[in-house]
C-alpha cells in the first residue's frame, strides 16, 4: 500500500516530501521492479504482489483491441475541383467540378454521350417540287414545320403549341396537330420510298410503317376522346348503374351454375365426366350484354375438341351434364391419343370411381392360396406377374386370359394329381390284398405314407409337379426351391 | 454518381417573386438567401418625384427615360421595408409575376449573392426563373444583367412552370401555381410549357383585397379596423374582445411615413390576419357549414381584438373558387377562379393530354398554403374530371420554393450543362441566343 501512495505522486508528479536521503534509494529499486513488470499483469496487482508473480502471469498476452476493419485498400481518395470539356457543347466554355485524382484530366465527359440528335430528314428544292407539292402547304411552311419538328425533336405536342407561322393561308390556318403530323409523315414516307435504300427491304418497310399516319382515323379517335370526356353527369351514372347490373346478371349466372354443378355431383357422380365439362372462359370474353347466349355458344364450341386440357384461370361447369356421346371424332381422337375409357358403371358398382393407376387393377389370382403356384408357372413362361411392365389397357386385357389359364392348369394338375395318388393307393392296396407283389410294391411303399403323412406339403409337390408339367426343368427347379 | 446523373458545377440558381427573392446552389434542397423582394428606398430631396416608377402592382412605368438616376439610397432584405425609415417608400419591382422595373433588380440580386451568400457571381453558373408568360425583352434584358453586370460564365433562364413539374419529379403535369399576386395554371408536357393552355390571373390579389376591404369597412358587429402596423404605435394597453383599442400613436413617426410604406404595412397586416385567421371550406360555400366551423380570435397591432365569425373567415378563401354574383354584376373585369382557370388550361390542350395532365396536377406556390386550400381544390377537380391525382408536397419549402427547387435540380444535372448560354456565345451572338437556346 505503501507503494501506492508513491505511486499517486508519481502520477500527479507532485514532488516527494522533502525526505532524507534513503527515499531515493528506495525509489529506485521500486522503478527498476516497475520497469520489470510483465506484461498483462495490472499496474495495480503488480503493487499487491510485487515481483513474486505466478509464471503463468508472464505468459499473458498483451490485451489487444479488436482490430479496425480495413476499409478500402489505398487510404484517401483525392478530389480535385478540376474544369472540363463538355463534348457535347460546341462553344468552349469551360465548367468546373470535382472529380477523382486518380481520373484522366482530359477523359470524355460522361453525360455528353447523353446528347443524342434524332434522324432528320431534309428535302432538296428539286425533290420538294418533284415529289412533295401540296395544295395545303407551301414549301415555306412546310420549311417552317420541320424546323420547329427538328427544335423539340418530335415532340408534335409542343410542335403544335408552338406552331405559328407569320404568313399561313387564312383557309387552312390554324393548322391541327393531325395536319401537322399528317404533313410531316407524308413527306418523310415519300422521301424514304423515293430515295436509293441501303438496307434490305424489310428494314425500309419497317421504317415506312413507323411513318405511317392516318389522319382521318386519328380525327375520328380523337373525337371518340372528346366525346369520352363530354358526358354528363347522368350519362356516367346511367353507364355506371348499368356496367352494375351486368355484372350482377353475371354473378347470378355463375352462382346458378354452382348450384347446378353441386345438383350433378350429388346426383351422378363424377363419372358424368369432369374433364369433358365445358370450359367457362368468362375471363376471356369480354363484357356481354347477352352472357347467356355467348356462354352456350362457347360451350358447344369447345367441348368436343378439348376434353382434357382446361385452359388456364377456368371455371369448370355442368352445363353439359350427359356423358358425351362418342362421335366418330372422338373416337378417332381417343385412337389417336390412346386415351381409353372406362364405362366406369360397368367396371365398379360404385357411384364414384377415383382416379387410379391402371397397374393396381391387375386382376389377382382368384383362390389366394394358389397365388404362388400360378406365379411359378408364370415365371416359368417368363411372365413377371408382379410388375407389369407397359400396363397398358390391351396388355392388361392379355393378362387376364393368361393369368386365368395358368390359374386352370394349376387346378387340372391339382385334380391329376389327386386321382393318381388315389390310383396309386388304391393299388397298393389291391397288392396288399393280393399279397403277390411285394417286391414290385416295395420301391413305392416308402413314398406312399410320406404323402399322406405331409398333407401340407402336398400342395407343394403338386405345385412342383404342375411345373413340370409345363416346363422340362422341372427337376432341376424343384432342387432349388 | 451517374446513377442520378448529378453532376455539380457550384451553379447557382435564383427564383424572382413577387414577395421574395430565392437563391442559392444548385443541389441543396433550400435556397441559402430569401430576401423580401419589397425593398424600401429613400430619395434625396433633389430628385424627388423622380421615382414614382416603383409604385404599387400595376402602374405602367417601363418607359420612364432616366428613372431615379438622382440618389436613391435602398434598403434591401430583412431591414429594408420593415425598419420604419423617415420619408421611406417602399418598392417591389415585380408586378403581375414579371420584373417590371430592372433598375432595383442588380441590387437585389446582389444583396443576395454578396452580402447574404457571400459568393461572387462572376465564378459560378447562374440558372434564373421566368414566369410562363415573361417577355422575350425580359429575358433578353435579364441575361444582359447577368452578363454585363454580374459578369456571369455561364447563363440559362428556365420557366417555373416546367421547373415546379421537375421539382414534383414529373416531365408532364398541369402546375396550379398560386403566389402572393398571381395565380397560375400551366400545362408542362415533357419539359416544355404548352403556351395556348397556359393561363394565370391576379385571383390572390382579388383575395387579399376582399379581406381588406372587410376589415377595414364596420360591420353590424364590429367596428372599422384600424391596419396599423406595430411600427406607428408607440404603446398599447390590453383591452377584451370587441371593444375600443386603447392606444398611443407614435405621433413623430406620422408625418414621415409615405403613402407607399403605409400601403405595404397595411398589406403585410391583411396578410398576417388572412394567413392566421382565413380559410377555405373543402367542400363547396355552405354559410351553415362555415358558421360551424367557429370562430377565431385574432388581435391587431393597436390591440384591438375581435372574434371573427366561421362565415367571415370562410368567405374570404371562396374568393378563389367562386365570386358571388353582386361581384360579378359590379366588376366586369374579375380575374378567373382556380377551376375556371383549369378548365381553360385543359380545354386548349389536345384531347390526348388531358388525362396525362389531370393525373399530374402539381400545387405549389405559398399561396397555396392558404387554410384549406388543397382539400378545396381536390374537390373541385373530381367534381369535374373524373381521373385526378394532386400533388400538392406537404414540406412548406418544397411547396413555397418549388421552382427554384427544380432549379436546383436541373442546374445540377450532367446533361443539363451542355445548355449554359456561356459567356462567349452571348458575345458572339447577342441577345438572340436567349430565345434559341432557352425555348
Amino acid at each position: 500500500m505503501a507503494a501506492s501512495a508513491a505511486d499517486v505522486r508519481s502520477i500527479l508528479s507532485i514532488p516527494t516530501p522533502s525526505a532524507s536521503t534513503s527515499t531515493p534509494q528506495q525509489k529506485k529499486p521500486q522503478a527498476a521492479e516497475r520497469a520489470k513488470k510483465p506484461d498483462g499483469i495490472p499496474r495495480e496487482l503488480y503493487a499487491l504482489i510485487g515481483p513474486s508473480a505466478p509464471a503463468i502471469a508472464t505468459q499473458f498476452a498483451k490485451p489487444r483491441l479488436k482490430q479496425k476493419p480495413n476499409l478500402g485498400s489505398g487510404g484517401r481518395v483525392k478530389w480535385e475541383w478540376r474544369p472540363f470539356k463538355n463534348a457535347a457543347r460546341s462553344d468552349g466554355l469551360r465548367l468546373s467540378h470535382w472529380a477523382k485524382g486518380s481520373t484522366e484530366p482530359d477523359a470524355d465527359y460522361p453525360w455528353a454521350k447523353y446528347n443524342i440528335q434524332t434522324a432528320e430528314y431534309v428535302y432538296s428544292q428539286d425533290e420538294y417540287s418533284r415529289l412533295l407539292e401540296d395544295q395545303e402547304w407551301t414549301k415555306e411552311e412546310t420549311d417552317y414545320l420541320f424546323k420547329l419538328v427538328r427544335e423539340y425533336d418530335g415532340r408534335f405536342y409542343v410542335v403544335h403549341d408552338r406552331y405559328d407561322y407569320p404568313h399561313a393561308d387564312p383557309r387552312f390556318s390554324p393548322r391541327t396537330l393531325e395536319d401537322i403530323k399528317d404533313r410531316y409523315f407524308s413527306v418523310c414516307r415519300k422521301l424514304v420510298r423515293n430515295r436509293p435504300w441501303a438496307g434490305d427491304e424489310a428494314s425500309k418497310n419497317a421504317l415506312l410503317s413507323s411513318l405511317s399516319f392516318d389522319k382521318s382515323r386519328e380525327i375520328t379517335r380523337k373525337q371518340y376522346v372528346k366525346d369520352l370526356e363530354t358526358r354528363t353527369p347522368e350519362q356516367i351514372i346511367e353507364e355506371d348503374a348499368l356496367y352494375l347490373e351486368l355484372e350482377k346478371l353475371k354473378e347470378n349466372e355463375r352462382r346458378f351454375r354452382k348450384d347446378r354443378d353441386e345438383l350433378l355431383r350429388t346426383l351422378l357422380g363424377i363419372e358424368s365426366g369432369l374433364p369433358d365439362l365445358p370450359i367457362d372462359d368468362e375471363g376471356l370474353q369480354g363484357p356481354s350484354v347477352e352472357p347467356k347466349k355467348k356462354k352456350k355458344g362457347v360451350a358447344s364450341s369447345v367441348e368436343p375438341q378439348t376434353p382434357i386440357t382446361p385452359s388456364a384461370s377456368n371455371v369448370i361447369s355442368l352445363a353439359q351434364p350427359q356423358p358425351p356421346k362418342k362421335t366418330a371424332k372422338s373416337a378417332a381422337y381417343d385412337i389417336l391419343h390412346c386415351i381409353t375409357r372406362t364405362d366406369a358403371s360397368q367396371a365398379t358398382k360404385a357411384p364414384h370411381q377415383p382416379v387410379h393407376l391402371r397397374s393396381t387393377k391387375i386382376p389377382a389370382v382368384k383362390p389366394p392360396g394358389a397365388t404362388q403356384r400360378v406365379a411359378q408357372v408364370l415365371n416359368e413362361i417368363g411372365i413377371s406377374h408382379n410388375r407389369l411392365v407397359m400396363p397398358t389397357a390391351e396388355n392388361i386385357a392379355r393378362m387376364e386370359p393368361v393369368l386365368s389359364s395358368a390359374n386352370s392348369v394349376v387346378d387340372m394338375k391339382k385334380s391329376l394329381d389327386k386321382v393318381e395318388q388315389d390310383l396309386r393307393i388304391a393299388k397298393a392296396r389291391l397288392a396288399a390284398l393280393r399279397g403277390e407283389t411285394a417286391e414290385e410294391g416295395s420301391g413305392d411303399a416308402p413314398q406312399t405314407p410320406m404323402e399322406v403323412e405331409e398333407g401340407a406339403d402336398a400342395e407343394s409337390v403338386a405345385g412342383d409337379r404342375a411345373q413340370s408339367v409345363v416346363s422340362t426343368k422341372s427337376t432341376r427347379s424343384r432342387r432349388q426351391i | 454518381m451517374v446513377n442520378y446523373g448529378g453532376d455539380e458545377v457550384s451553379a447557382l440558381v435564383l427564383d424572382i417573386g413577387s414577395s421574395s427573392l430565392r437563391a442559392g446552389y444548385a443541389g441543396d434542397d433550400t435556397p441559402k438567401a430569401i430576401v423580401p423582394t419589397a425593398f424600401g428606398y429613400l430619395e434625396e430631396p433633389a430628385s424627388s418625384g423622380g421615382d414614382v416608377a416603383m409604385g404599387e402592382a400595376g402602374a405602367p412605368e417601363g418607359e420612364q427615360p432616366a428613372p431615379p438616376k438622382p440618389k436613391v439610397k435602398l434598403h434591401i432584405g430583412q431591414n429594408g421595408p420593415s425598419l420604419w425609415r423617415n420619408g421611406m417608400h417602399v418598392g417591389n419591382p415585380m408586378a403581375d409575376g414579371l420584373v417590371q422595373n430592372f433598375d432595383s433588380i442588380p441590387p437585389l440580386i446582389n444583396h443576395a449573392f454578396t452580402d447574404v451568400m457571400r459568393c461572387n457571381a462572376s465564378e459560378h453558373p447562374v440558372l434564373v426563373t421566368e414566369a410562363p408568360w415573361n417577355t422575350p425583352a425580359n429575358r433578353e434584358r435579364m441575361a444582359e444583367i447577368m452578363f454585363e453586370e454580374f459578369q456571369v460564365p455561364a447563363f440559362y433562364i428556365a420557366n417555373t412552370g416546367v421547373l415546379n413539374a421537375f421539382a414534383a419529379g414529373k416531365g408532364s403535369a398541369l402546375v396550379i401555381d398560386i403566389g402572393q399576386s398571381t395565380a397560375s395554371v400551366t400545362p408542362v408536357v415533357d419539359g416544355f410549357v404548352l403556351r395556348k393552355g397556359l393561363s394565370h390571373c391576379a385571383l390572390p390579389q382579388l383575395v387579399h383585397a376582399h379581406a381588406k376591404h372587410m376589415l377595414a369597412n364596420p360591420t353590424p358587429t364590429r367596428p372599422a379596423i384600424q391596419l396599423l402596423s406595430h411600427q406607428l404605435i408607440a404603446s398599447k394597453l390590453p383591452v377584451d374582445a370587441a371593444m375600443p383599442p386603447r392606444f398611443q400613436l407614435r405621433d413623430d413617426r406620422i408625418p414621415g411615413t409615405t403613402d407607399t410604406w403605409r400601403a405595404w404595412a397595411e398589406a403585410h397586416e391583411v396578410d398576417e390576419w388572412i394567413q392566421s385567421v382565413a380559410g377555405v371550406l373543402p367542400q363547396g360555400w355552405n354559410e351553415q357549414a362555415a358558421n360551424q366551423q367557429g370562430s377565431r380570435h385574432y388581435e391587431f397591432p393597436t390591440g384591438a381584438n375581435y372574434y371573427f365569425s366561421g362565415a367571415e373567415r370562410y368567405s374570404v378563401g371562396e374568393q378563389y373558387f367562386t365570386h358571388s354574383p353582386q361581384l360579378i354584376a359590379s366588376n366586369p373585369n374579375l380575374p378567373k377562379t382556380i377551376p375556371a382557370l383549369i378548365v381553360n388550361a385543359i380545354s386548349s390542350c389536345d384531347p390526348d393530354l388531358r388525362g396525362v395532365l389531370m393525373g399530374n396536377v402539381v400545387l405549389t406556390g405559398g399561396g397555396s398554403f392558404f387554410a384549406g386550400f388543397a382539400d378545396r381544390l381536390h374537390t373541385e377537380l373530381t367534381r369535374q374530371f373524373q381521373i385526378v391525382k394532386v400533388h400538392a408536397p406537404g414540406n412548406p419549402t418544397e411547396r413555397r420554393y418549388g421552382g427554384w427547387l427544380g432549379g436546383s435540380i436541373l442546374a445540377s444535372l450532367g446533361t443539363f450543362h451542355q445548355l449554359w448560354i456561356s459567356k462567349e456565345e452571348w458575345q458572339e451572338h447577342g441577345k438572340a441566343i436567349v430565345g434559341q437556346r432557352c425555348k
